[in-house]
């Protein structure tokens, strides 16, 4: 049974249409990247799971229930738009918001500890909100998405505006959840992140789901059979003649080859003309071309 | 209910433990001995002295005493001097300190207290007299004339006395003992106290929660908060929260002025009780220092326990009824909390139930004062000054239970907006557009 199910979600503001007849599941434990470009409709979806809004039309499940306002005590959600109360210290802010996830205040307090040391920071607890810098800030705002250890866990743009070293350990965080069983919905446009991270995507434009799978199986099945073939010496007269070269540069050739035939077939016909090859790959596209090809298409 | 206690418990904590909370519940006191101290010794000091010189060239009023100022502000002189000789002796410069007289008062040789006005008394200054200070002086002279009327008509000193002696009625209510004599004074005065009380309170705490909403939608928690909590949830734990906020300062407040009073009474005690008149306009009301007694006598008959039952209910009413308008206006306005027109339509109803009020201190049965004591948005100002003219109990029955209702409808329309408000960013948010929230679904 799938962690989330959308089935038909329609939402309307006016007469614009932010989510049009938009159906998707997200199994449990995996991380789901929910992609598209902006105002395509992402934050809607999101803030329904979450209830802040309700879909005008359709259905949401959660774990196989109607989601419901006592689902939100199981999604951690961090928003692209983030912020903290200034005048609060970190400690008693983290435990402020956990209650409100329905932590006792003791339960929360152990979280927050727990959460401050594994980021060695430890020292923060009664520092003032306003004297962190925005990387320090991005830190409580990741514990305050955890704290309550949900079940589904919504990070939209959880990188952005992040430093190398925080975003590798947010990265490392949310791998280290993933393996815990926890579902990830993980919203970004950095697509080198999804391809990195996420084991399924949706993609969404105008309010439209306009593509969704594994990101294994979405590059296979948008590959475009090229492959790529480098080589030491000359290529042998004749053999490129009844192929479709992409690109050629000395030593490299890259080839886009007829969709019946394998990759076998060119590797053979390159060993036949008697070529010395020393790699021999299939290009896939990045989900980024995949993404751009789609949106541009839609 | 959980999770809005544990709103209100931040909303609570974090302002109480805020330096300006300490420091604005410290000094409001402070201010108020300030202003009760400063009021004694400005109208002490800064009125000055005048000296007025009378040049009588009629030689009516050679007999008839003229009155110096109890308050020690205006001295008359007759003087036997002519004007011209008097007034080519004064100082032209106003600022010039030698000089004997301010004002020359020129009784013509024709003056007839038949004909008052023709010729006419003058008056010529060097040093503007104000008016509390022209009035003074013509009032002077018109008794004086009054006099010299009687004394042509032959009436001696003692029939003038008794003559001159008013009566005050004794207004009391039918039993003449739940209202005495000076009742409608305190009771008018209990009640300015109270309108004004929830008047700048609604005021005070309803920017305060209008901050606070806005607060949290420029630093952009409120996504984190509504994903927790309902925005409804939010928007009443805010309002309650800053509620007990403000119920706890209004305490403190109380009882510090209550001690401020005493310390100032004792220090100023005697310049107090010498200075009655220069408490406002008491003396053009015809109040005097008896009077004054009478009324504060009266404090202690007011409906106390009506008083202490409803005050804070209206205070509480009023509060959730205009805070929740406040939070949702916070919720529309831009970033910037610019756009302060969108609160036009609050401020209104507030500043014109402390018109109405004042008018039913003057006219407590008046169906003004009772539309206004009923009228959910007008009345928790216009009841609370009510309150010490006993209305009606079906009256506060009828009116408290519209305040419910009026307090719930406010909140439903402040939810919608407030829903929706919170989350919009960059948009100009017209009036139009929050009507048009009100009736959308969610």
């Amino acid at each position: 049974m799938p962690l989330l199910s959308l089935q038909h979600i329609i939402k309307q503001y006016g007469t614009y249409r932010a989510s049009d007849d938009v159906s998707f599941e997200i199994p449990k434990g995996k991380i789901f990247g929910l992609l598209g470009p902006n105002g395509a409709g992402k934050t809607t979806l999101i803030r329904m799971i979450t209830r802040i809004l309700y879909p005008d039309a359709g259905n949401i499940l959660f774990n196989g229930e109607q989601l419901t306002d006592k689902h939100t005590e199981n999604i951690g959600y961090m928003p692209e738009e983030r912020g903290l109360y200034k005048k609060m210290k970190v400690g008693e802010h983290l435990i402020y918001l956990g209650r409100l996830k329905g932590l006792s205040q003791t339960q929360a307090k152990e979280n927050v500890n727990y959460w401050l040391k594994r980021f060695e920071i430890e020292n923060w607890l009664n520092k003032n909100i306003e004297e962190l810098s925005k990387g320090m800030s991005q830190k409580v705002q990741f514990i305050a998405t955890v704290l309550h250890n949900p079940e589904l866990l919504i990070l939209d743009e959880p990188f952005s505006g992040l430093d190398p070293i925080n975003s590798k350990l947010i990265e490392e965080e949310i791998r280290a959840m993933s393996k815990q069983g926890k579902t990830i919905i993980f919203s970004t446009h950095r697509m080198e992140q999804v391809e990195e991270i996420c084991d399924e995507i949706v993609l969404v434009n105008k309010g439209k789901k306009i593509l969704e799978g594994g990101v294994k199986e979405l590059k296979q099945r948008f590959k475009e059979n090229k492959f790529r073939i480098s080589f030491t010496g000359e290529i042998s007269n004749g053999l490129l003649n009844n192929l479709n070269v992409v690109e050629q540069t000395s030593g490299e050739v890259t080839v886009k080859f007829d969709e019946e035939h394998k990759g076998n077939s060119l590797l053979k016909l390159f060993v036949e003309h008697g070529m010395e090859v020393s790699s021999f790959n299939e290009l896939l596209p990045s989900i980024n071309e995949i993404f751009i090809r789609q949106v541009q298409s839609n | 209910m959980g999770k809005i206690w544990i709103i209100i418990q931040r909303e609570y904590i974090t302002r109480v433990k805020r330096k300006s909370f300490i420091i604005t519940t410290l000094l409001a006191p402070l201010g108020f001995f300030a202003l009760i101290t400063g009021s004694v010794l400005i109208s002490t000091y800064s009125q000055g002295r005048t000296d007025v010189a009378i040049v009588d060239e009629s030689g009516l009023f050679k007999d008839v005493p003229i009155a110096d100022a109890d308050d020690q502000t205006v001295y008359f002189h007759k003087v036997e001097n002519k004007y011209e000789q008097l007034a080519a002796e004064l100082p032209k410069e106003k600022n010039e300190k030698e000089k004997k007289y301010s004002a020359i008062i020129f009784i013509p040789a024709n003056f007839n207290i038949n004909t008052p006005n023709n010729p006419v008394i003058a008056c010529r200054y060097v040093e503007r007299p104000g008016m509390i200070k022209k009035q003074f002086i013509n009032q002077r002279m018109n008794e004086a004339i009054d006099k010299l009327r009687m004394k042509t008509l032959n009436i001696n000193d003692e029939v003038q006395e008794q003559m001159q002696k008013k009566t005050q009625i004794d207004f009391s209510s039918l039993d003449n003992q739940s209202e005495k004599k000076g009742y409608t004074e305190a009771a008018g005065i209990a009640g300015m106290v109270m309108g004004f009380a929830i008047y700048i309170s609604l005021f005070f705490y309803g920017t305060m929660i209008m901050k606070g909403v806005q607060e949290e939608k420029t630093s952009r928690i409120v996504e984190v908060l509504t994903s927790s909590v309902k925005p409804f949830q939010l928007l009443m734990g805010k309002i309650m929260g800053v509620g007990a906020v403000g119920l706890t300062q209004f305490i403190l407040w109380i009882v510090l002025m209550f001690g401020v009073n005493i310390v100032a009474g004792i220090i100023f005690g005697v310049a107090l009780n010498s200075h009655q008149p220069a408490m406002g306009n008491m003396q053009s009301t015809g109040m005097d220092a008896e009077d004054m007694q009478l009324v504060m006598k009266n404090l202690s008959s007011l409906p106390f326990t009506q008083i202490i039952i409803f005050f804070p209910l209206y205070f509480i009413g009023g509060f959730l009824l205009y805070g929740s308008l406040f939070a949702a206006v916070g919720a529309a306005m831009g970033e910037d909390g610019d756009q302060q027109s969108l609160m036009v339509p609050i401020t209104v109803p507030i500043i014109i139930s402390i018109f109405i009020a004042i008018n039913v201190i003057n006219n407590p049965d008046s169906a003004l004062g009772f539309w206004g004591s009923i009228i959910p948005l007008t009345s928790p100002v216009v009841m609370s000054a009510l309150l010490p003219f006993r209305p009606e109990w079906w009256q506060i029955a009828l009116s408290l239970f519209l305040l419910m209702g009026g307090f719930i409808f406010t909140t439903y329309i402040a939810a919608k907006i407030y829903r929706m408000g919170i989350l919009m960013y960059g948009k100009k948010i017209t009036l139009k557009e929050m009507a048009r929230w009100i009736f959308a679904r969610n």
